[in-house]
């Protein structure tokens, strides 16, 4: 693990509110996520990935922390890489995000078979290589539509987890799981979730859980 | 306890160690696990922490595998720097029970802390000192079970004035006190209540008053000064006030180096 200074590559408007960030050298595995200092008191969890083969994370701006690590032309401190690798199962997998988990899509589809379906909320100022919907209705009506996958992962608000999990049935459903987070390393046990098989902790059970431990 | 640098991890924050993975244990003094009660606790619902400007608040809710447990996994938490065990309980059986259990391993520690004064619990924690009668038993009893052990109470600023709670420890013989845990504090975020404890810079008048109205009564115990310290200058006032060390809880969430760094200033300059 490292506690070290990232510095910025690049930053590209991906909608209203949401950013992509790229970053020079940070090694890290799929489904692994970063804190990040910010100018309040406590750092951020972001699920790392990829965009332009540059180690990237998506950002949305909802308060001064968020924005600060958007805007900064400064070096951003931020430990890394945390939790748990995702392997996901065999077969062709649909990978269902809003455009805070786009970076994580792109590495996905690079390492694995799946199609991408991103919803947004707002729509897209920058052309993705992904299928995308921009609206509840139009993301709903997508979703709904879905052909048969040997698995699914989805990563988004909770809301939008949960109207995609009451659209899909599959045993192997795996979910990207968001709770605030103090240390990250499991030190601080903010980020409980209460599980079929106890508590655990997504910043080092998961953040990727599957569906039927929840 | 004899710390270089007077630098200890906070029960809570620091969890069981895993700090160690990102902060150079050359500068830390002691390290404090988190609290074990008698019986395991799942903790509290989310959402169990926020920040805010000047301010983190926390409901953990004491999340932890019991003290059974903790004994049979006891290897686990040999840390390679001085430790501090940290106990707890609901009621004032819990609290006996706990140090008799543990007794045959207080060596391994270099001091117990017990909790009087976790915001966050329904029973126990900081109700425990509300009774002052039974208060008192537990501190006489504890102190009896282990004698030879450096008992620390951890004291809130509620409850009861610090300083009068502090002189009743002191009365019972045990060797310190942490001055301040977190304060009751409630944000509304979307229109719903969250409660917890407070932490941080906010709390930093606060500890500082609750240190120096308790050294001004009490000369010799040792006082573990907690609340709100980020930089050398805040570990500086502390200790000038009449702390013996000071202790870093929520400062880790900032930037572990942050105690590197006072850890460094105390070892060297300060020495």
């Amino acid at each position: 693990m490292e506690n070290t200074y990232l510095t910025k590559k690049d930053v590209i408007k991906l909608n209203k509110d949401t950013y992509i960030v790229t970053f020079e050298n940070i090694k890290f595995e799929l489904g692994q996520f970063i804190m990040i200092e910010t100018k309040n008191l406590v750092r951020k969890p972001f699920i790392l990935g990829t965009w332009n083969n540059h180690p990237a994370i998506s950002v949305q701006i909802k308060g001064k922390g968020t924005e600060y690590i958007v805007k900064t032309q400064n070096n951003i401190k931020a430990h890394f890489p945390l939790g748990k690798k995702f392997i996901p199962p065999s077969g062709k997998g649909m990978v269902i995000i809003s455009p805070t988990c786009i970076t994580l899509a792109n590495l996905i589809t690079k390492e694995y078979n799946c199609d991408v379906l991103v919803g947004s909320k707002t729509p897209l100022e920058y052309k993705i290589p992904f299928e995308f919907a921009t609206g509840d209705v139009e993301f709903a009506n997508k979703v709904e539509k879905l052909k048969k996958y040997d698995w699914y992962l989805i990563s988004g608000s909770k809301a939008m987890e949960n109207f995609v999990l009451s659209k899909i049935e599959s045993n192997n459903i795996y979910v990207s799981l968001e709770e605030y987070m103090g240390c990250g390393i499991g030190a601080c046990k903010s980020c409980a979730v209460f599980t079929k098989n106890g508590v655990k902790h997504i910043c080092t059970d998961g953040p990727i859980f599957r569906r039927d431990e929840l | 306890m004899n710390l270089n640098p007077p630098l200890i991890i906070a029960s809570g924050p620091g969890g069981n160690g895993e700090y160690l993975k990102l902060i150079n244990p050359e500068y830390i003094g002691a390290y404090t696990l988190k609290t074990v009660t008698l019986n395991p606790k799942k903790g509290n619902l989310p959402p169990r922490m926020r920040d805010k400007e000047h301010f983190v608040i926390n409901s953990i809710g004491l999340e932890n595998p019991g003290i059974n447990h903790f004994i049979e996994n006891i290897e686990k938490y040999k840390l390679n720097v001085k430790t501090i065990l940290s106990l707890g309980g609901d009621t004032k059986e819990e609290y006996i029970k706990i140090a008799e259990i543990i007794d045959p391993y207080a060596q391994y520690f270099e001091a117990i802390e017990f909790n009087f004064s976790c915001p966050n619990v329904k029973k126990g924690g900081l109700s425990i000192i509300s009774d002052k009668d039974e208060w008192e038993e537990i501190l006489k009893k504890v102190r009896k079970i282990l004698p030879n052990t450096f008992l620390i109470a951890k004291l809130s600023i509620e409850g009861n004035f610090v300083e009068t709670s502090s002189q009743i420890v002191a009365k019972h013989n045990w060797e310190g006190i942490t001055l301040i845990n977190c304060v009751r504090g409630l944000i509304i975020e979307n229109g719903k209540v969250i409660t917890g404890g407070i932490s941080g810079p906010i709390l930093k008048p606060i500890s500082l008053r609750a240190i120096y109205e308790t050294r001004k009564k009490l000369k010799d115990i040792y006082i573990i000064a907690s609340g709100g310290i980020y930089t050398e200058k805040d570990a500086d006032e502390f200790l000038e006030i009449g702390a013996n060390a000071i202790s870093i809880g929520s400062a880790l969430f900032k930037d572990p180096n942050v105690v590197e760094k006072i850890g460094k200033y105390l070892k060297g300059v300060k020495k």
